[in-house]
């Protein structure tokens, strides 16, 4: 498998994607082998099954939610440049990243993106808004039937009632932000890759 | 070959005749100049060979038809004959290949047969097949003739046909389907043929019957594959096609490569291959390597996929004092245990390194080593040991000024790394907890998505769904808390309960110390295993009670589970500290006890020394021989600094054992019976009353803490401590990690690791101090033992640093050192920090209030601006809802529906500025 790994990426094509993601070059191949073998149809490219076989994925709650984050809108294939793409949202930013603000464009493991990452995952229609139903649906998820309907209300109308400030009833992305202001997400978004 | 992979061929098929057929046709010509004898038998050949595989489309199902039926004859006669040839052939190939390819071998050669058979048939006329099975052996004796002519045949045949490959598969395809309506029978043979056909092409060019013609047309075509490899990056197909060409071609290249070439260039060859593979084996495997090389890396990761992040925190936590106490030892070790067992005097040469004499019939007994006597007391392991030699060994090692160094280095570098992290620590937990979003990070933040075991999932379902019970109910209490009073007085109650609980310990520990000394004068030998260890087992006893008493006493209380695990923390810590102070007390007691008992050997060895020297003056005159006197039989004093140290090493000792021991009983055995117990029990044992424990974090931690305090504590009279430790610290990481994934549930309420972190090294902190603090004391105040240990001698241990000073550097620099430790000096330099630790303190204080100040306005605001949003938003709504409801009425008046209209605009114009 390594040697398809390092036969089928092009080097400007790890350019590309060391200069998208900002990982580095072994770890862009390291990522390709893990890739290849998740791709149990050989095909390059990864489905949805393919995803649901991470077992941290399948258990997870919202796992549905995160395998959807990597398919762009209407695909249910994602490329190894989809796939890096989107994990690039985990890498951990590093020291000599904070500092360098005059970056043209904001790298994607930059805070906002890491929310609106996050923000995605609760945002089912992608209206760019998490309104009381979405929540009740995560919350559903997340808590089973252990919690009766009307407490799970109750809950989604507090959460809504601490994050709302506009009173239109739902969280926006800046809402979100907000909300996620004190939480360090820099460091509880962040996937130690191998290099 | 599976069907469907077909389909991407059809691409390659147009790219490759777009650029392979004059290719081909360069080389065919290059052929002719060489060959032209054979050039049209060979173009025959093809173009028979092509109209054959056009014909596939109309007529060539009864060709295929046919030349099945030969095939299927032909196999039974030559399966023998195939399987000979298979296996010389096979033998040039690479060994891995050999079990698999046989069989396929077999059958391609067949094919081949058949092949050449329908081709001769069709130039030459019908031919009897039994014939042509003859001739071939006989071909094959003349190598040089008819197989040669043959081989090269098929040599450019291939070539050709590598261009041409694909597009007899298109036609193939075609037939395919076509034959598949037919029956499924005959798509399954021509499955069959399908793969035989394509091995076919590739074993018309054996390299055993090559000519070197065909050799070089052969390394042409796998340069060729090669290329096409290098250039698969670059080409703009799918990642689907480009993975199937690049199988095939790199199939192709592996079987033909290595086949090429001399044997020499061979063996390079497979062994280039070989290495390459290795050395991406190789790296590969040193980058797990890497990984594998933070201890227990794997082991903590596993254990948090399972428990979540809490237990692992601690395993962390445990890890990192694992680091610690390996550098200790590190120091220990090597500057003052190595050096000492190396160059200094060997044991049994001077009296501190010789057990004396009434105790050396037991010296090896395990009872008494077990108690870090005998041989164990008079070792490296102990202060008493070192020799006050200013330097020993050819490296002239300063053996006491390093030993007083790395006393003071320990405790130095302990402080540096605890504060240190906990500095890191506190940058990451921020300015602290805001509860203004409670409900919000519950929402969004309270998944671990580290999780990968089902078991561990529901429990993280279950404590989420507790969390958001425990918060609405938190909400619940905040509304309406009555009974003030009484709650009030139960919380007075249990610290009360707690405060004598404690004191109790205390005393406890204060009697029995004491009582034990009573026993230590009277000789340990005559009192029974109980009294010789009862300090220890009374503190671990109390370590292991009281906690659950804490417990049970905090439900009194009715805190807040966040807040009552402070609580017990602390209570726990109190206790734990109680008792190491109540045992340091007692230990200064015996201090004093010893130092006594010294002063009067002292007077005593005087006396017994001029005794002899008189004795012996008396005898011999002037003339004073050296008086030999067995080191043994030389009395000394009680050294109450190995004393200490042994003391330590004994607690240490006892505290690992309870706690190895309480791991099996308390784990193991209650995991093991609720398990096998419960086919045969009255109740669920598994969901009732015993279940399996959970892991205590909390009060692992505590353990670790207070046992790293004891380490801090005697490290500086017992050298072996740090190693001690750090054989604690392996066997309990291992003996943990086996019992937390063995007989452990995952907590229901999951302890939030990342916070507490710093609550932990606070605490550690404390310890560190409160354990040097002794230390230090006994070091600063107390002389040291005339007759043992690397200061005897001296006034003062400290005074190593002064001798150092005056013997060893220059004597300006002892001058500037007195100079600089004037108290003229020092005083006002310790000033001007206070000073410095003042002024910043107010200023971060300052800081503090300035923030929080800001975080209410912030607050406030918040709060006045959602206030007002709302208020716009409703009245916008209900703006909405009346123009609404005019609306709907209005077409019904139809006269007035003017005038509604208008209303109807005006309501909506206001809603408009409302909300603008």
């Amino acid at each position: 498998m390594g040697s398809r790994a390092s036969t089928l990426l092009r080097e400007e094509e790890i350019e590309e994607i060391k200069k998208e993601t900002g990982f580095s070059h072994s770890q862009i191949t390291r990522l390709y082998s893990r890739f290849t073998s998740l791709d149990k149809g050989e095909n390059g490219t990864l489905s949805r099954e393919d995803f649901q076989r991470i077992p941290e994925l399948a258990i997870n709650p919202l796992g549905d939610r995160i395998i959807n984050a990597f398919f762009p809108e209407g695909e249910d294939q994602v490329n190894f440049r989809g796939f890096m793409r989107t994990l690039a949202h985990f890498r951990p930013i590093e020291d000599n990243e904070k500092n360098k603000n005059a970056a043209a464009t904001e790298p994607l493991n930059s805070r906002t993106n890491k929310l609106l990452f996050a923000f995605r995952l609760y945002d089912l229609d992608r209206d760019d808004k998490i309104s009381r139903d979405e929540l009740l649906q995560v919350l559903r998820m997340m808590v089973g039937v252990n919690i009766s309907d009307e407490q799970l209300g109750s809950i989604a109308d507090r959460t809504i009632q601490e994050a709302d400030t506009n009173g239109d009833n739902s969280i926006s992305f800046n809402e979100f932000i907000k909300v996620l202001e004190k939480v360090d997400v820099e460091q509880k978004m962040s996937i130690r890759f191998l290099h | 070959m599976p069907r469907d992979s077909l389909i991407p061929f059809d691409n390659i098929s147009n790219e490759d005749e777009l650029t392979s057929p004059h290719r081909g046709r360069e080389r065919s010509q290059r052929g002719e100049k060489r060959d032209g004898v054979y050039e049209k038998k060979k173009k025959k050949k093809v173009t028979s060979r092509r109209r054959e595989r056009s014909g596939v489309d109309e007529g060539g199902v009864q060709l295929e038809h046919e030349r099945r039926d030969k095939e299927k004859r032909k196999r039974k006669r030559n399966t023998v004959q195939a399987r000979g040839e298979g296996e010389e052939n096979h033998k040039e190939r690479e060994d891995e290949r050999k079990s698999r390819k046989t069989a396929k071998l077999g059958k391609s050669l067949r094919n081949e047969n058949s092949q050449k058979i329908q081709k001769e048939g069709e130039e030459e006329g019908e031919e009897n097949q039994e014939e042509e099975t003859e001739k071939k052996p006989k071909r094959k004796k003349k190598h040089g003739h008819s197989k040669k002519e043959e081989a090269e045949d098929e040599g450019k045949y291939e070539l050709k046909e590598e261009t041409q490959e694909v597009e007899k598969k298109n036609t193939k395809t075609v037939a395919e389907t076509g034959l598949e309506q037919e029956s499924s029978e005959d798509t399954e043979e021509v499955h069959e043929e399908d793969k035989v056909d394509q091995e076919d092409h590739e074993n018309q060019v054996r390299p055993c019957s090559l000519s070197p013609e065909e050799l070089e047309k052969l390394k042409e075509a796998v340069e060729e594959r090669k290329k096409l490899i290098q250039s698969l990056r670059g080409k703009p197909w799918s990642m689907k096609k480009k993975l199937l060409t690049l199988r095939e071609s790199q199939e192709f290249v592996e079987k033909y490569e290595g086949a090429l070439g001399k044997a020499k260039g061979r063996k390079l060859y497979a062994y280039k291959v070989i290495m390459t593979k290795k050395w991406m084996k190789f790296q590969r495997d040193f980058e797990n390597f890497k990984t594998a090389c933070i201890p227990w890396e794997m082991k903590i990761k596993e254990i948090e996929s399972h428990f979540g992040s809490s237990v692992a925190s601690y395993f962390i936590f445990l890890r990192w004092m694992y680091g610690i106490n390996m550098i200790l030892f590190g120091l220990t070790f090597g500057l003052v245990m190595v050096p000492e067992a190396l160059m200094g005097k060997p044991y049994g040469s001077i009296p501190r390194k010789t057990v004396p004499r009434s105790e050396e019939a037991s010296a090896m007994n395990f009872a008494v080593l077990w108690d870090c006597g005998g041989y164990a007391q008079y070792s490296v392991l102990f202060y008493g040991y070192y020799n006050d030699q200013r330097a020993i060994g050819w490296l002239k090692f300063r053996m006491p000024l390093s030993y007083f160094l790395v006393g003071v280095g320990t405790v130095a570098y302990s402080y540096m790394v605890v504060i240190r992290t906990m500095a890191r620590n506190a940058n990451e937990s921020g300015v602290g907890d805001d509860n203004s979003f409670n409900f919000s990070w519950k929402m969004f933040t309270s998944w671990d998505y580290l999780i990968g075991n089902p078991e561990t999932a529901d429990n993280k379902f279950a404590s989420i769904t507790t969390s958001f019970k425990e918060a609405i109910l938190e909400e619940q209490e905040n509304r309406k808390d009555d009974n003030i009073h009484l709650t009030r007085f139960l919380r007075v109650l249990a610290n009360f309960l707690v405060l004598c609980c404690l004191a109790g310990s205390g005393y406890l520990i204060y009697f029995v110390v004491r009582r034990s000394q009573k026993f230590a004068l009277d000789g340990l030998e005559n009192h029974t295993w109980w009294e010789r260890n009862e300090v220890n087992m009374v503190m671990s006893l109390l370590g292991m009670f009281c906690p659950m008493l804490f417990d049970v006493i905090s439900t009194l209380e009715n805190y807040h589970p966040r807040v009552a695990l402070q609580w017990q923390l602390g209570r726990i810590f109190a206790l734990f500290l109680g008792n190491l102070y109540t045992f340091i007390i007692a230990l200064m007691d015996e201090i004093n006890v010893k130092r006594e008992e010294e002063k009067i050997i002292k007077f005593n060895i005087t006396m017994w020394e001029s005794n002899l020297y008189n004795g012996t003056g008396s005898e011999n005159g002037t003339t004073v021989s050296p008086i030999i006197i067995q080191p043994a039989d030389v009395p000394r004093g009680p050294c109450w600094e190995t004393m200490v140290g042994q003391e330590f090493v004994r607690l240490i000792i006892s505290d690992t054992m309870t706690t190895y021991i309480t791991l099996l009983i308390g784990d193991f055995i209650r995991a093991v019976l609720v398990r096998f117990l419960n086919y045969c029990w009255c109740w669920d044992l598994e969901a009732g009353f015993p279940s399996y424990s959970e892991f205590d974090v909390s009060g692992n931690v505590l353990g670790l803490i207070f046992n790293q305090g004891m380490i801090w504590m005697g490290a500086f009279y017992a050298p072996c401590l740090p190693a001690l430790n750090v054989l604690r610290l392996h066997v309990s990481m291992y003996l943990q990690c086996w019992a937390v994934m063995c007989c452990n549930v995952p907590q229901e309420r999951v302890f939030k690791a990342s916070r507490s972190n710093n609550f932990y090294m606070a605490m550690l902190l404390v310890i560190l101090f409160l354990s040097t603090l002794p230390a230090i004391y006994t070091i600063v105040t107390i002389p040291p033992s005339f007759d043992c240990g690397p200061f005897s001698g001296k006034k003062r241990m400290f005074d190593v640093i002064q001798e150092t000073l005056e013997s060893d550097f220059p004597s300006w620099f002892s001058k500037v050192f007195i100079y600089a430790s004037n108290p003229g000096l020092v005083l006002p330099f310790i000033l001007l920090m206070v000073l410095a630790i003042y002024y910043l303190q107010s200023t971060s204080k300052s800081y503090k209030e300035a923030n929080v100040e800001l975080k209410k306005k912030l607050q406030t605001q918040n709060e006045e601006n959602k206030k007002k949003n709302k208020q716009a938003a409703l009245k916008a709504q209900l703006d909405l809802e009346e123009a609404q409801k005019v609306a709907s009425q209005a077409p019904k008046p139809r006269y007035k529906s003017e005038k509604f209209c208008y209303n109807s605009l005006s309501v909506t114009e206001k809603c408009q500025q409302t909300k603008t």
